[in-house]
């Protein structure tokens, strides 16, 4: 089997979510107007607001339906499935494609999207879930809903907007809000969303190796796992992992607590093998690749990242740990 | 010693070919028959008259045409896009605007004539709009979701579409706009009518079909498919429903009782490639299909005899039409590689 690196033919898809007001519009704009070389195919919600007349924009209806597939927790984007096979009719014409959803939009049917459709399977790979959020009204949106929650849950990128607005102070402690959520996301601190282009898009966050070898604070134990707030933790292990240990248990894992886990990815060294294996979820749905070799002499550290509700951190170290071959 | 015949033998010996350097939407040929028409990835469409080798393309949609269909008019086409334009496609290749929608795709058209009544529907977002032979908008429909197919019955009464929770199906002529509403949980992305009428089937999101016998409101519930079904078409005579999405053409027994409970009956199966496009016989109890592969067959329903018509390799089936006589069969693939047969007796 050839080597399976990630896919260049598989068009990257970028999910842009935030509150209203945070700043998308104002980075959709720039995406769409800066000269970066690239073009992007950009599904939105509401035309109007966008000031640029491109034949790439193509306006869409949130359409969120279940899946009869015996998971209680896994709805999709059936007009993003439409969209996404309509625009591989003119695969030459875009680089990439940007999907932004509505301000209380929650993330998770989207990148569920991505997972359950064969046909976009076959044709797109989920590049990274960005999140714009405000620095000055992060701290009430994160009070007043679980949704500005699962947004910062749910993104490998966020831009941390409108730090102008607010003191060092106020800035360093909303990151820390942040990073009490999710831990592994790359976090950019930015005014009117200038970002540079290059470090949001094409990033291959999703396949998360990056994401995974930057990863700040693991084997930290400070967080209050019982509660209802969403909090993030990882595990790692050095012994090679059993490909089929590791099936089962994070199978039955994701079956029983998949409505609370909102992501989980790892890098795993399967025994035997010697690719690296990626694994990921959004709640129940889960997908798995092979993404080349291991470097000559990298440490074949198997890692696993849980970002969700409720927690139970001995309980997930046990199972993980439970997953080395013996 | 024998001699292998090439899998390409008819296509080399029968058929026409081009590469048209983009992905090939759909393909049909107009009422009469002269010519066929590919509506491409690329915004234009190319004119194939019968055996023209050179293929003359017209720009059509500022962006990509997602569907044809043959016009209501004896000659010529009509096509959507995603520019939200409804166009006319003469049979000189001149192209006129039927009706714009805005920002909305043009995701589905479909036509139907009696050599009299002219009708010609599309599907735009959660409407279906029926324009008569003048081009005057007769209806807009309006559904509870996006529209993910359309079909009119063989006699033009009625047309029906594909939605979440089921599909509608409305009389093109009645006074009030009340759809009889045909509800089945989930999401459904294409439609079928048999041709009695009796029969609507759709395809679903989780690789399965559902089907509803209007005459008593039987549910048909027809599943077991690797992947989702993008082609259905019933046979002329209305006794089976042909199908892709399996490693093979799965065809449904819409006789004796119907589909429920039997196992469907698998044509051109073995090789572990997907079937992606397909269209049955205008006359004969005969089906076309295209694999992901890029292979073309014919399969004789009775006798399960498959006639290979093209080889693998030219990209995945994406489009597929018959002449209404039956002796010209059109397709293309996705890489943009398309190719007319002539069936005809030599």
């Amino acid at each position: 089997m050839a080597d399976a690196a990630p896919n260049t033919d598989l068009v990257p898809v970028t999910v842009l979510t935030g509150y209203l007001g945070a700043g998308k519009t104002t980075l959709l704009n720039r995406i769409l107007s800066e000269n970066h070389g690239r073009k992007y195919a950009v599904v939105i919600n509401e035309f109007g607001e966008l000031g640029v007349d491109n034949d790439l924009v193509v306006d869409t209806d949130e359409e969120v339906f279940e899946m009869n597939n015996g998971c209680i927790c896994c709805t999709v984007r059936g007009d993003l499935i439409r969209i996404v096979g309509g625009l591989m009719k003119r695969r030459d014409k875009f680089d990439g494609i940007i999907i932004e959803t509505t301000g209380l939009a929650n993330p998770g049917p989207v990148a569920q999207t991505f997972f359950v459709d064969d046909n976009v399977r076959a044709k797109t790979r989920l590049d990274a879930i960005v999140t714009v959020v405000d620095a000055k009204h992060l701290p009430e949106r994160l009070q007043d809903s679980n949704e500005a929650e699962d947004q910062i849950a749910f993104a490998d990128v966020i831009v941390l907007n409108k730090a102008d607005l607010v003191t060092p102070e106020e800035l360093e402690a909303v990151e820390q809000q942040i990073r009490k959520i999710n831990k592994f996301a790359k976090i950019h601190r930015t005014t009117k969303a200038n970002v540079p282009i290059a470090e949001l898009l094409n990033q291959g966050a999703f396949d998360l190796t990056r994401v995974l070898a930057h990863t700040p604070g693991f084997l930290t134990e400070d967080d209050h796992e019982h509660n209802d707030d969403v909090t993030s933790m990882s595990f790692e292990v050095e012994s090679p992992i059993d490909a089929e240990r590791f099936n089962a248990w994070i199978g039955a894992l994701l079956a029983e607590k998949g409505q609370d886990l909102l992501r989980t990815k790892g890098i795993l060294a399967y025994a035997g093998d010697e690719r690296r294996f990626a694994f990921q979820a959004v709640h129940m749905i889960a997908d798995g690749d092979f993404i080349g070799p291991w470097k000559e002499g990298e440490p074949r550290v198997s890692r696993i990242v849980f970002i969700g509700r409720n927690l139970n951190r001995p309980q997930l170290r046990r199972g993980f740990e439970s997953c080395q071959a013996a | 010693m024998s001699q292998t015949v090439s899998a390409d033998h008819i296509l080399e010996t029968r058929g026409i070919q081009n590469s048209l350097d983009a992905f090939v939407v759909a393909a049909a040929f107009d009422r009469t028959g002269t010519a066929a028409a590919f509506a491409l990835g690329d915004g234009t469409v190319r004119i194939a008259r019968r055996g023209a080798t050179d293929w003359p393309g017209v720009a059509v949609h500022d962006g990509a045409a997602l569907a044809l269909a043959p016009d209501a008019a004896p000659t010529g086409w009509v096509s959507g896009g995603d520019d939200a334009a409804l166009k006319r496609i003469g049979a000189d290749g001149g192209v006129s605007d039927i009706a714009s929608f805005g920002m909305k795709w043009v995701e589905h058209v479909a036509s139907f004539t009696d050599g009299k009544a002219r009708l010609v529907g599309c599907g735009v977002g959660k409407h279906v709009h029926l324009f008569d032979g003048k081009d005057d908008r007769l209806k807009t429909l309006e559904h509870p979701s996006t529209v993910t197919g359309i079909a009119f019955d063989a006699k033009g009464k009625r047309v029906a579409a594909s939605h979440y929770n089921g599909a509608s199906v409305w009389f093109v002529a009645s006074k009030t706009d009340n759809p009889r509403k045909l509800e089945w949980k989930g999401s459904h992305t294409g439609i079928a009518i048999s041709p009695d009428g009796d029969a609507v089937v759709t395809a679903m999101q989780e690789n399965a079909l559902h089907g509803w016998r209007l005459s008593d409101g039987q549910h048909m519930r027809m599943s077991g498919y690797p992947s989702k079904t993008r082609a259905m078409s019933f046979t002329k005579n209305g006794k089976w429903l042909a199908t892709s999405g399996a490693e093979s053409i799965v065809l449904w027994p819409f006789f004796g009782g119907g589909p429920m409970g039997k196992p469907p009956t698998e044509l051109a199966g073995g090789d572990g490639v997907l079937c992606t496009m397909l269209a049955t016989h205008p006359a004969q109890e005969a089906v076309a299909a295209g694999f992901s592969d890029g292979l073309v067959v014919l399969a004789d329903i009775n006798s399960a005899r498959i006639l290979p018509v093209a080889g693998t390799g030219r990209g995945p089936v994406s489009a597929m039409a018959w002449s209404p006589d039956g002796t010209y069969l059109a397709f293309g693939t996705e890489t943009g590689f398309a190719a007319i047969v002539d069936f005809s007796k030599k």
